[in-house]
């Protein structure tokens, strides 16, 4: 059987990729280098000398935070406007009104660092929602 | 087997570690030389115990944190 050209097209470049991947196979992986950064720079907190800002952050809320490292065993972390769930939790009288609705939570055992700390925090304010 | 990427919440660094069916939070924690620390999932889930499995309760190449202990409370509070 005779066949006539009567014109010719490029292939469309989605279609040529997809061949020319086939052809050559993947290309060399890429190993991506993991961020080894401290939890509390990971959830996004700031630091401005010995105080970080930032925020509790949880499945339920977020609440706005301040913490102060006065020294390796002395830090002060503080929630900003506890809400009604926090203030009706077992934990409620661990935290102190320090004005303008900020609060300084008390740790009954005290985190060795800033990251531990937020942790803590955290897991308590995830305990209120749940409980 | 499985393989493990243990977050030390304080630095940033990151171990890694291989573990067996019925390895514990403690193993994991004493191979590390991490022994005033806990181990958890992240903020959302409670810390494993020392003497429990943590082999079923991963994935394999999860990412877990180990944080100092730390506890919000008076002494007269839950």
């Amino acid at each position: 059987m005779r066949v006539r050209i009567i014109s010719t097209r490029p292939v469309p470049t989605t279609i040529r990729d997809l061949l020319s991947r086939v052809v050559r196979g993947r290309g060399p992986s890429v190993a991506v280098q993991r961020r080894e950064i401290p939890y509390w720079q990971e959830r996004g907190w700031n630091r401005a000398g010995n105080t970080f800002t930032g925020s509790y952050q949880t499945r339920y809320s977020a609440f706005c935070g301040q913490i102060v490292e006065h020294s390796a065993n002395s830090i002060d972390f503080y929630l900003y406007q506890p809400s009604e769930e926090i203030r009706s939790c077992s934990h409620w009288a661990c935290f102190q009104h320090r004005g303008n609705d900020w609060y300084l939570v008390h740790m009954g055992r005290r985190p060795k660092d800033v990251s531990s700390g937020i942790l803590a925090i955290e897991r308590l304010i995830t305990e209120a929602y749940e409980s | 087997m499985k393989h493990l990427s243990v977050v030390v919440a304080g630095t940033g660094q990151i171990r890694d570690v291989d573990i067996q069916p019925g390895t514990t939070a403690g193993d994991v924690l004493n191979q590390l030389s991490l022994s005033d620390y806990l181990l958890s999932k992240g903020a959302n889930d409670p810390f494993f115990a020392a003497a429990e499995s943590v082999y079923d309760k991963v994935n394999d190449g999860e990412k877990i944190f180990a944080s100092t202990k730390a506890e919000v409370g008076f002494g007269t509070c839950a």
